[in-house]
């Protein structure tokens, strides 16, 4: 098992989705690698495309309405935009598993937690009998982390306290060792204490399981807590992309820049000290209606002509070695 | 459960009793004398307070002995034996199939929502819905009857298996009746459930579509539908009138037709109390079922 090796590569994506008021691009062109043993974070607002490219990576976008245009997800050196339903089913929740945003609603209400544990099991390694799959089942629900797991087995999911659903749902999709986890803002529902818990939990089993993550969520610090690498999406886009480390200290993009600006904290370093918290100005435009050129340039300081698009769309260049911004004007 | 009881049983009081007028007006007609009314009234029991009365009505709750018939001067009890058989005969297969082929088709319908057949059987069932009841019989006995010949047009034969060709008719025209309203409910429940976010799990962990809904959304399903089902068994005892009366069934539904056109008033009386007692048993049972299919229903 090598260091970096590449197990995901989603290329040029382009999702669509045909809605009342016409076709909207949700994803437009996204590019991004999940590499074994690393977390990579995709940062945005809501409607900004990253639960969409999470959920075209499961093959789930919902058809209609939506639909994938071009692009490649190349797994294992396969194609999976390729691959027919079957196959897709055998990969899901197997090589590729999924938590949710919603842990008080994601689990069936009328099975028990156990039994939804098992079912993936069953589905997926049919050679186990069902002792193995109640062994193993009790072991995964003690791996996440729930006490006394051969009790909690048997209760139904309006038993559990938030948190330990999402537990739950970790130990689902981790029942058949998955390559990859998706993780599409599995903390947002949680109380604080209980976020920390479970990204430390998720952080834990990574190391042990090695496997590759993709952090979807619009709060960066959760990324910072987590992730290796962050994309930070943008109207369908990327418009940026680098490691954890540089994103923090050296944002090349404005919208970048304004995201980390807004996280609200004690020391006066980005302008808090007035004792307001700073804010993006503007709202996120419509995907009905985008603007020609640089989807942010209305809610830019930095923009100029070259913005509005007599340069076209900016593409994602290299600034620094592992460094990727999609700007005309990116920041010092 | 007896404070409900005791409640319908006053209604049930109040509206014979005092809204429905003078009954021995309407059964001595208009040229009666005061002595004659007087007489009647003291025969039939009316004279006595009305908290006898209402107790009366409360007793029958319980012990079903809701008196003689007016007209036939029958054991009204004895009535409703008679008249139940033929009435179950024809309602039970009905609602039992009509229950299998309603779900059935919803399912169906669910699998393939937003295509083309979805589209085709929303429409068909609205469709359905909107012709009248009478419609659907006379033409079955018109065209299906009477003319190909495929069934009996009306009567009954008491005993099995003698009434079989009599009910196939009226069973097939009840389960057509119903299937328009009974689909249109069942696909919204399932498509409620269809678009919740356990569905999406259970997508992410790579069940395929078929399993999705035959086990996670059908079980969740299962709740309303539980109610719809049950709360539609009490009615099943007082059989279709409609049917029954076009079909010459002599059910419950016959008599009761009759009892209204005759003002017989004890026999309605019975009817109301025995549904209204079917009523509140078969809720109950319905809540003793949700603790079947919903882990979050606990009898205490």
């Amino acid at each position: 098992m090598s260091e970096n090796q590449k197990i995901l590569e989603v290329k040029d994506l382009v999702v669509e989705f045909n809605t009342d008021r016409g076709l909207i691009t949700a994803v437009n062109g996204v590019n991004f690698e999940v590499y074994r043993g690393k977390s990579i974070g995709i940062v945005g607002e809501s409607g900004s495309g990253k639960s969409v490219s999470a959920l075209a990576i499961m093959g789930l976008i919902p058809n209609p309405p939506g639909r994938v245009k071009s692009g490649i997800i190349k797994y294992h050196g396969e194609n999976l935009l390729d691959k027919s339903v079957g196959e897709m089913r055998k990969i899901r929740g197997n090589k590729i598993a999924m938590i949710f945003q919603e842990p008080m609603t994601s689990l069936n209400p009328v099975f028990n937690v156990g039994n939804q544990i098992e079912e993936v099991l069953k589905l997926h390694q049919p050679e186990l009998s069902k002792e193995d799959r109640h062994v193993k089942g009790v072991e995964m629900l003690s791996l996440v982390g729930i006490p006394s797991p051969e009790k909690r087995y048997k209760e139904y999911p309006h038993q559990l306290s938030g948190g330990m659903r999402q537990r739950v749902m970790i130990a689902m999709a981790l029942a058949c060792k998955p390559d990859i986890l998706i993780a599409d803002e599995p903390t947002t529902a949680l109380d604080v204490t209980i976020q920390a818990q479970i990204l430390e939990l998720m952080n834990k089993l990574q190391k042990d399981l090695g496997m590759g993550i993709i952090m979807i969520t619009h709060d960066l610090g959760v990324v910072a807590e987590t992730c290796d690498d962050v994309a930070v999406m943008y109207c369908g886009k990327i418009v940026e992309k680098s490691d954890v480390k540089s994103i923090f200290n050296n944002p090349k993009h404005p919208y970048t820049k304004g995201l980390i600006e807004s996280i609200p904290s004690f020391d006066s370093t980005s302008g808090a000290a007035k004792g307001r918290l700073p804010t993006i100005e503007g709202m996120v435009p419509s995907l009905f209606e985008l603007p020609e050129g640089c989807s942010f340039q209305d809610r830019c300081e930095f923009s100029t002509e070259d913005c509005r698009g007599s340069k076209g769309s900016p593409s994602l260049t290299k600034v620094n070695e592992g460094h990727k911004v999609s700007c005309f004007n990116p920041l010092q | 459960m007896v404070p409900i009881l005791l409640g319908t049983c006053f209604i049930i009081f109040v509206l014979f009793n005092m809204v429905a007028g003078d009954p021995t007006q309407l059964l001595l007609g208009k040229h009666a004398t005061a002595k004659q009314m007087l007489e009647l009234k003291r025969e039939l029991g009316l004279d006595r307070p009305f908290f006898a009365q209402y107790l009366d009505i409360v007793k029958s709750a319980f012990t079903f002995d809701f008196g003689r018939s007016w007209s036939t001067k029958q054991e009204i009890i004895e009535m409703i034996k008679i008249g139940a058989m033929p009435s179950l005969t024809v309602s039970i297969p009905a609602f039992i199939l009509s229950t299998i082929v309603s779900i059935a088709v919803s399912l169906i319908v669910s699998f393939f929502r937003g295509g083309k057949l979805d589209r085709i059987m929303v429409f068909a069932c609205v469709a359905m819905m909107s012709i009248s009841s009478l419609a659907y019989i006379l033409f079955a006995q018109k065209f299906l009857a009477y003319e190909l010949g495929l069934f009996e047009i009306s009567g009954y034969e008491p005993g099995f298996p003698y009434f079989i060709p009599y009910i196939l008719l009226p069973v097939l025209i009840w389960v057509v009746l119903n299937l328009g309203p009974d689909v249109r409910f069942y696909r919204t429940i399932i498509l409620d459930e269809i678009y919740q976010d356990y569905v999406r799990t259970a997508r992410a962990k790579g069940l395929s579509e078929k399993m999705i809904l035959f086990k996670h959304v059908l079980k969740n399903a299962m709740i309303p539908i539980i109610t719809y089902v049950v709360i539609q068994i009490p009615f099943l005892i007082l059989g279709a009138l409609l049917i029954e009366s076009f079909f010459g069934i002599p059910g419950l539904g016959g008599i009761t037709l009759n009892a209204i056109n005759s003002s017989d008033f004890p026999v309605i009386r019975a009817m109301t109390v025995l549904s209204a007692v079917a009523y509140i048993i078969f809720s109950v049972i319905t809540d003793v079922l949700y603790t079947l299919v919903d882990p979050r229903v606990r009898l205490k």
